[in-house]
């Protein structure tokens, strides 16, 4: 039993760490770079766990969860959850839309430049060719572009259900670092604005708050690490393990994307500063592979 | 990362279980302290001559000197065999011993560790006073240098166990005129000895397991002081560590079996139907798988660096909010028979009542905030 990263491990998020930082920092959430794709699937980031005849690197969950909640807390393209689980289970390459079903058709988010789409339809992975001449629009979540889809496309499905399973956890993994994004930018704020001739985060109903961001951002991590080795593992709960690492992650993002606008106050509310692009990510991905009662309920 | 165990591991595992298949006592372990006294020492001497107390204690003074996962391995089992909980042995195991191994002079570690692990000596921890709760640094009690003694005057309260302890952990201000955390003393005082008054406290579940112990010209050798006169604050802080951090396994452990419990009665009352029902017993189903991958993630990190993480700290304060939950839900699930409950009942309710000491004993859960937010935050002081 190990539930801490290697030294490989940590230099693999170090270095995505880094890069994000310099090529896709969150500030420019709505303005990425044009060639952003390309860049990323040249640092093998959709085909972590992809075999290498699919010109993946065929690592673990494990090792995949750490970066992705590190692109997650940069808000990377959420192209990049669905490229990933389409890389490891349909044998296709290149970007993939991500799909949310709804009740008057799909949503199909971060389609720019995607050939196919995929997400969980009836409990299983479907993906499917996208139609051609989409217009993509905007979207609640400005880094996501959205076209919206009235008739289902042909979509053939994944029958493995780890393929879902793996959906589920990465949009976690997205989760997670969006609830460390702005749990972070919170606290930064809390130590520097200033009121009544002192830091803001020196008021207790500031810095409770603040921990409070701190306990969530760690139950979703903490079970977000155990689902990855339990799905690596195969283990005999591990439908249960995702689950709960999906809807702890999803409520951490959501709470802490509201707190971190509640502590910034006034400039917290505008669309000049950076919280509400967690909130937003936040929003997105509850609607991603989302956990019902039941499912964690069940024996 | 990976959460398998090894064959030998996996081994320790079913040697715990086995053995404590075996030898759970089948009666119940009384709530009044008074009452239990006689039971946790015998349970405890049951433990330690089968070689389970001091798991991960050293070798030279009686403990096992195996490994923290297997320490956590053994609270697993215990848990899942609803072992007794550990009662008036909590304060000498979790934290009176480690704060001795860590600090402690060779003959007091050689005198008491033992002792403790055996069973035969119950210690109590003498923190708060009236007028010092959350603010430790404020603490009052004093101890007055005479020759090789300290003479000690004051009161301690709400002292878990120590109308049955033998010895007690007691911080007091040893220097005259000191002020907050310097001038204080961690020291070894003998609760058998003259000047020592111990009233007994009753808590709203009925039970009496706490109470006021008044100190009058109370004689201690300053050969019983931990770590240095003058060094008690910092002493204390390690006892407060291991309080807050590995101390409370256990309790994560038990809070897996809970929440099972709690669903099959809802499922067999019907309760289960009502939406915020399932919604609040799937989210906690959730946290309680949570905590114990916290748990793990905790210890990996002792074991990597041989400290546990600054994450101690949110372990602390999750499990003591989620414990209530459990508890809140348990009383909703047995709505109205709720009122039958009366003092001497081991149900539901007295577990209610007593787990409002979650978010106070041990640091409040407001303080825990502070602690988190200063210390692993970084964020400015309050006070
Ligand atoms: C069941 C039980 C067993 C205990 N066993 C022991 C024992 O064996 N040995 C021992 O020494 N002590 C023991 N205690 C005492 C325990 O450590 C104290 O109760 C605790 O530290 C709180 O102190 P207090 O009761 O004086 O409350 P106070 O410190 O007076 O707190 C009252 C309220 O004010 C809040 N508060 C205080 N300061 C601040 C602040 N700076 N910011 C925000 N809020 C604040 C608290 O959170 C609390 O809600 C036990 C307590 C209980 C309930």
């Amino acid at each position: 039993m190990n539930l801490t990263p290697d030294d490989d491990q940590r230099a693999f998020v170090t270095a995505t760490a880094d890069w994000c930082r310099d090529t896709m920092p969150l500030e420019d959430a709505r303005d990425r770079p044009a060639d952003l794709w390309n860049q990323l699937e040249a640092m093998g980031l959709p085909g972590i766990t992809a075999p290498e005849a699919n010109g993946g690197l065929a690592l673990d969950h494990a090792t995949e969860v750490l970066v992705f909640a590190e692109l997650g807390r940069h808000l990377a393209p959420v192209a990049l959850p669905a490229s990933a689980v389409a890389a490891r289970w349909t044998g296709t390459r290149g970007k993939t839309a991500l799909a949310v079903a709804a009740s008057d058709g799909l949503r199909l988010l971060d389609g720019d430049a995607a050939q196919h789409g995929l997400g969980i339809f009836d409990g299983r992975i479907g993906h499917f060719a996208l139609p051609a001449g989409l217009v993509p629009g905007h979207s609640l979540d400005p880094s996501a572009t959205l076209v919206r889809l009235s008739a289902m496309p042909l979509t053939e499905t994944v029958d493995d259900p780890r393929a879902a399973l793996h959906l589920q956890l990465l949009a976690a993994a997205f989760s997670v670092g969006c609830a460390d994004a702005a749990r972070d930018m919170a606290v930064d704020y809390a130590k520097v604005r200033e009121q009544f001739e002192r830091p803001i985060g020196s008021f207790q109903a500031i810095k409770h708050m603040c921990a409070d961001m701190a306990v969530r951002a760690a139950v979703a991590r903490s079970q977000l690490y155990y689902a990855a080795c339990a799905l690596d593992a195969e283990d005999a709960d591990t439908t249960f393990h995702v689950a709960a690492a999906k809807r702890l992650a999803d409520q951490a993002a959501l709470d802490n994307g509201r707190a971190n606008i509640q502590i910034h106050g006034g400039i917290g509310m505008t669309d000049e500063a950076f919280p509400h692009f967690c909130l937003k990510r936040a929003h997105l991905l509850q609607f991603v592979a989302s956990v019902d009662a039941a499912a964690l309920l069940a024996a | 990362m990976d959460i398998g165990f090894s064959p030998e591991e996996t081994h320790f595992r079913e040697e715990c279980r086995d053995w404590l298949h075996a030898n759970v006592p089948a009666e119940t372990r009384p709530l009044d302290a008074a009452d239990a006294i006689g039971f946790d020492k015998a349970w405890q001497r049951q433990l330690f001559d089968a070689g389970w107390a001091g798991i991960n204690w050293p070798t030279d003074y009686g403990g096992r000197g195996l490994s923290i996962v297997q320490q956590v391995i053994w609270l697993e089992e215990y848990a899942k065999a609803h072992a007794p909980w550990i009662g008036a042995n909590f304060v000498g195991i979790n934290h009176g011993g480690p704060t001795l191994i860590i600090n402690a002079s060779e003959e007091q570690k050689a005198y008491h560790l033992p002792r403790i692990l055996t069973g035969e000596a119950i210690w109590c921890q003498g923190f708060s006073e009236p007028g010092a709760g959350s603010d430790l640094a404020g603490i009052k009690t004093r101890g007055r240098i005479e020759g090789d003694e300290l003479v000690v005057n004051g009161s301690k309260i709400w002292t878990s166990f120590a109308h049955v302890a033998d010895w007690q952990e007691l911080v007091l201000r040893t220097e005259d005129g000191s002020r907050r955390h310097s001038g204080l003393s961690w020291v070894i005082c003998d609760m058998h000895a003259p000047g020592i008054t111990v009233r007994p406290i009753r808590k709203m579940s009925g039970q009496i397991e706490f109470a006021q112990v008044f100190y009058d010209d109370v004689r201690i050798p300053l050969a019983n002081v931990v770590g240095g006169l003058g060094n008690g604050w910092k002493v204390a802080m390690s006892t407060l560590s291991f309080e807050r951090g590995t101390g409370f396994i256990a309790d994560q452990v038990k809070q897996g079996q809970e929440i099972d419990d709690l669903i099959a009665t809802a499922r067999a009352n019907g309760m289960i139907g009502d939406d915020r029902i399932a919604h609040e017993l799937a989210q906690m189903r959730a946290e309680v798988a949570a905590l114990r991958a916290m748990t793990y993630r905790n210890i990996s990190e002792v074991v990597r660096t041989g400290q546990p993480g600054a994450e101690a700290s949110l372990i602390r304060l999750f499990t003591a909010e989620l414990g209530q939950r459990l508890d809140r839900m348990a009383v909703a699930l047995a709505g109205p028979e709720m009122l039958d409950f009366a003092y001497g009942d081991d149900n539901a309710v007295g577990d209610y009542l007593r787990g409002f000491a979650g978010t106070i004993a041990g640091g409040s859960a407001q303080i825990q905030r502070d602690i988190i937010g200063e210390r692993l935050l970084g964020l400015p002081r309050s006070r």
